[in-house]
């Protein structure tokens, strides 16, 4: 007990001093945060006549991005923000991992920079929200009606909020789709399957080792599977987590896990095992696999010629139904956020709220990225890059979509692995997948557990 | 018939000489050719040696990615931490390897024990606090710390076998202790000095775990660079095999030239016999 | 006299600059490592971390991912060490001759090592690559079947040693080139007199005098390949099904994508302490075999 306390007391001395440290560092000026400059920029929206409509002149707002086609669209048009509003933008570009590291590092060393960051709401956001690195934005989202916060996907919106509160602006949302071969599907006869059976059996059919000709291909490797295979267990009936409890064992998961490890098994490429996304499509690419299942905002990988030598031959369509339907993932891939420390929050929520109005987020869904604007998505303009036939297919996925594509947990990474080895086990021709599932099951409650005891 | 042997000889070594370099050279052959591809042509293998080239890869690599600032900043960190690693770590070897003070040597040497991710957050914090994140100076100490003690550790041998008659006849000759290292004992340990500073040149340039917590928009270095042809929804192959293409090539160069002073530091060792 | 007092105290000027930068840099990163990982925390801004003693350290032993990461560890650093001191030593003689164009083939040779891991990984990962991948593409044309690598659980780990060895054996020639241009010519001399075979020579000449410089190279490398992460950490990241995970793949999983501080601290401080004992055991090889003579 006494040991207990003397170790809570030295922790708190520390992060203490290294709260103090980080507060010691700060410029005077900058010691009015949010509470006074909130009503300094509402009156500015409505005074902007009166010549003082650029309120946050001469700050700096660090943003953090990921490598994605969304930073490629938006950077070129930051100097627009720029002399609007006076605000200076420092940008940082990082690969997914990296940018996790990074911000996890900054973070914890309580770090004021970036002030605003991209980040995937449904790995990191849980985490990131409950450690206090995230400050919830339900007061800006609401504060200028011509933002139209409204005009959101609901869907979106709810990805991002967490216990309650919301912790980000959804800007890239992804679908599970089917992603197949015209040209293959013709030769042999078979119709566009519907249903999981028509896709076992169509992917069978085309699989032909022999000719370097596969039926099928997906991410096998155990944690990135598992976003994939959401989509063969909602369609199943199951899901990762049911009533706060798992339910990775039931019969509807069983069923769907299988499903996914024998179609790799028994129709996939050599080499399922260490194929993330980047590898699946690749051989997709090549001609040499008939079906893929995966994300409908990659689909430039499988369609744009400079990357793929089969770019006028691929077809999509809707995520094969289950016993219970089509119930593909329907999620927010990335959304943007502010620092719970930034000393610029309102700049900060200035170049998040521009980011984020139609005009960008129009400009952004031009260039393929897939937003979550339901006006965007009305607008034909919007999607006149993307392939005539996904369009349909996208907008029917958000209707019967599911809003998670993980088990929402804080501890997103270890449950992940933890539901990936089922499906490890069943490519690697375990027979008693009941008996792996019950195990995978009873981690991922002790994972679920735990949560609830933060 | 001893004149064939001889040749016979010969011939085999350069065939195993050649042998050997193909094996080690063939991926960088291998990442040339598909600099100068497209991706669709990189992910066909009927194409592996006869394609089209194209230059788009270095062009896109120039345009859209400022790769001479990171060249710039690669160079300032990597040469700046081995400049300082040798004059700090060059006399600690020399103590150590004079004194026997293989004790403290070994304290220098925990330095590269300690795993990397474990100085990853503190030093995010210590290096904040002092308003040195994205900075030169801060990824030149971190550097430093991987290249220090690689110094002291290879050149301790060195020093080791040296003949003692060396500094014996110094001494006598009315030099001080200082000036012994100084005027007698670097000058012999060119190979030594001239091996190391080469690795340590290349890990400070290679470096990737210290770079991306510690360097920021300002400093950002070419490893960091190179991942950024690799992205959410793609892998820029072609992008990324030009820009390591760009990246090894300083380091080639300086490889290239560093190999004539090891050489020459060889012959001034046999002419000394 | 100032000069005097300099000299009198070199060896400690000497050695006290380096010393000061190493402390100044490590201190507080191993005081921090060794302090969290007394603790539970998820390096919340809110919940301060909670101590748990000796549980993370315990956890540690009972957690079976953990032990199959000591066990990949010493598996991929003893086969890779193996390999790249025989090479390397085999490289280090064939070099060490006048040819034409050496100084050209020394520096191709040196290029593996020069060149950025992480981009030598993903290389390494499409040469690997099961359908596409050069590696199979030669195995084909020689009649030979084609392999899985990166892809297949048994193979992953053999597959990221030929990287670390075609990585690494040009430093350890390097080191080894370096050593063999020091070694004193008289033995040499004396052997020819007495009719010595090359083979002969070699083991009882070259071995011998070259022991202390292979010992730095073997400790070098010995903690650079226990420490092997970007080469991983770019093609499998530890797959597939974490069978190609050492520790400190592990650890940094732990840190950075489960959040548990507290553990992959205490997982980084026994990784620490077996890399120490290692050291600590090859440098008294090292001591004795220079008292032997």
């Amino acid at each position: 007990m006494k040991k207990k306390y003397i170790g809570a007391g030295t922790a708190l001395i520390v992060t203490a001093s290294i709260m103090a440290g980080c507060g010691g560092n700060s410029s005077p000026q900058a010691s009015s945060p949010a509470a006074s400059q909130a009503p300094a920029s509402s009156s500015a929206s409505e005074s902007a006549s009166t010549g003082s409509d650029k309120p946050f002149a001469g700050q700096t707002v660090t943003l953090v991005t990921a490598n994605h086609p969304w930073s490629e669209a938006i950077t070129p048009l930051l100097p627009e923000f720029e002399a609007a509003t006076g605000i200076k933008v420092k940008v940082e570009n990082y690969f997914e991992d990296q940018l996790t590291q990074k911000l996890t590092v900054q973070f914890t060393a309580g770090s004021e920079t970036p002030d605003v960051f991209m980040y995937r709401p449904l790995q990191d956001g849980q985490l990131f929200f409950k450690n206090g690195w995230v400050a919830p934005l339900d007061d800006y989202a609401h504060k200028d009606p011509e933002y139209d916060f409204a005009d959101i996907s609901p869907s979106a919106i709810n990805t991002t909020t967490i216990d309650g509160k919301l912790a980000g602006i959804p800007i890239i949302t992804e679908r599970g789709v089917l992603y197949y071969r015209k040209d293959l599907l013709e030769q042999a006869n078979i119709p566009v399957p519907t249903t999981m059976d028509e896709l076992v059996e169509a992917a069978k059919k085309l699989h032909n080792p022999g000719s370097e000709m596969y039926g099928f291909v997906a991410r096998g490797q155990r944690s990135p599977l598992v976003t994939q295979l959401a989509s063969y267990i909602f369609s199943e009936g199951g899901d990762f987590i049911t009533d706060g409890k798992a339910s990775i064992n039931t019969p509807e998961a069983v069923k769907a896990m299988t499903t996914y490890g024998n179609l790799l098994k028994d129709s996939g490429p050599p080499g399922v095992l260490n194929m993330s996304w980047p590898q699946a499509f690749g051989i997709f690419a090549q001609g040499k696999v008939a079906f893929l299942t995966d994300a409908d905002s990659l689909y430039t990988n499988a369609t744009d010629p400079e990357k793929s030598t089969v770019s006028d031959k691929v077809g999509f369509a809707l995520f094969p139904a289950g016993a219970a339907g089509s119930k593909p993932v329907n999620v927010t891939a990335w959304s943007l956020s502010i620092n719970e420390r930034s000393k610029n929050k309102d700049a900060a929520w200035e170049l998040i709220q521009w980011a984020t109005s139609k005009e960008n987020v129009l400009k952004a869904q031009q260039k393929g990225n897939p937003g979550a604007r339901t006006s965007v998505w009305n607008n034909p303009e919007a999607t006149k890059s993307f392939p005539e036939e996904l369009v349909p297919i996208i907008k029917q996925s958000m209707e019967n979509g599911v809003g998670h594509d993980r088990p929402v947990v804080v501890s997103v990474g270890e449950a992940r692995d933890a539901v990936g080895e089922v499906v490890m086990k069943v490519i690697t021709g375990d027979k008693d997948v009941q008996a792996a599932a019950d195990k995978a099951n009873a981690n991922l409650q002790a994972i679920i557990d735990k949560d609830s005891k933060r | 018939m001893k004149l064939n042997k001889k040749k016979a000889k010969n011939a085999t070594l350069t065939g195993l000489t050649v042998l050997v370099l193909l094996v080690f050279v063939f991926p960088f052959v291998w990442m040339l050719l598909a600099s100068f591809k497209t991706q669709a042509q990189i992910m066909s293998n009927s194409q592996t040696f006869v394609f089209t080239p194209t230059t788009d890869n270095y062009v896109n690599v120039f345009q859209q990615y400022d790769f001479l600032k990171y060249i710039v900043n690669s160079m300032i960190v990597a040469v700046v931490s081995t400049l300082l690693s040798l004059l700090l770590g060059l006399p600690a070897a020399y103590s150590i390897a004079k004194y026997k003070l293989q004790g403290l040597g070994l304290v220098i040497l925990v330095a590269r024990i300690v795993p990397g991710i474990s100085f990853l957050i503190p030093w995010y914090i210590i290096f904040s606090k002092l308003r040195l994140v994205d900075s030169y100076a801060a990824l030149v100490l971190s550097h430093m710390l991987v290249g220090l003690p690689f110094i002291v550790w290879i050149m301790i041998s060195f020093f080791e076998k040296l003949p003692q008659e060396v500094e014996e006849a110094g001494a006598i000759d009315g030099c001080s202790p200082h000036q012994v290292f100084r005027r007698i004992v670097l000058p012999m340990s060119g190979a030594g000095i001239i091996t190391s500073s080469l690795l340590s040149f290349i890990f400070s340039w290679n470096n990737f775990m210290f770079s991306i917590i510690l360097a920021g928009d300002k400093t950002k270095t070419l490893p960091i660079a190179v991942f950024n042809f690799m992205s959410y929804a793609e892998i820029n192959w072609g992008g990324l095999m030009a820009a390591a293409c760009i990246i090894t090539l300083p380091v080639l160069i300086i490889a290239l030239i560093a190999q004539r002073y090891v050489v020459s530091g060889l012959a001034a060792g046999a002419v000394k016999g | 006299m100032g000069y005097n007092w300099i000299n009198r105290n070199l060896k400690w000027l000497y050695i006290l600059p380096a010393l000061v930068f190493v402390l100044v840099m490590m201190l507080f990163p191993i005081a921090y490592t060794l302090w969290i990982s007394f603790y539970e925390w998820s390096m919340s801004a809110i919940t301060p971390p909670a101590f748990v003693g000796f549980d993370n350290y315990i956890s540690m032993f009972k957690d079976e991912r953990f032990l199959d990461s000591v066990f990949n560890t010493f598996y991929f650093t003893i086969v890779a060490l193996a390999a790249e001191m025989v090479l390397g030593l085999a490289i280090a003689v064939l070099f060490n001759r006048t040819f034409k164009g050496k100084n050209i083939a020394k520096t191709l040779f040196l290029l593996p090592m020069v060149a950025t891991p992480v981009a030598m990984g993903l290389v390494w990962m499409l040469i690997y690559e099961p359908t596409i991948g050069a590696a199979n593409t030669i195995l084909k044309s020689i009649g030979l079947e084609p392999q899985l690598y990166l892809a297949s659980m048994t193979q992953v780990i053999p597959s990221l040693i030929v990287v670390d060895v075609w990585q690494w054996t040009p430093m350890v020639a390097l080191i080894l080139m370096a050593g063999l241009s020091t070694l004193p010519t008289d033995p040499y001399e004396s052997a020819d007199v007495d009719g010595a075979s090359a083979w002969q020579k070699f083991v009882h000449i070259t071995l011998p005098l070259l022991k202390p410089t292979i010992i730095i190279a073997l400790m070098l490398r010995l903690i650079d390949v226990l420490k092997t992460f970007d080469i991983i950490y770019a093609t499998t990241q530890g797959g597939p099904n974490f069978k190609s995970e050492t520790l400190n793949i592990y650890g940094y999983v732990l840190g950075f994508q489960y959040f548990k501080l507290g553990s992959a601290s205490a997982l980084l401080v026994i990784f620490f302490l077996i890399v120490m004992a290692l050291t600590l055991a090859l440098i008294w090889t090292k001591k004795r075999l220079e008292a032997e003579g």
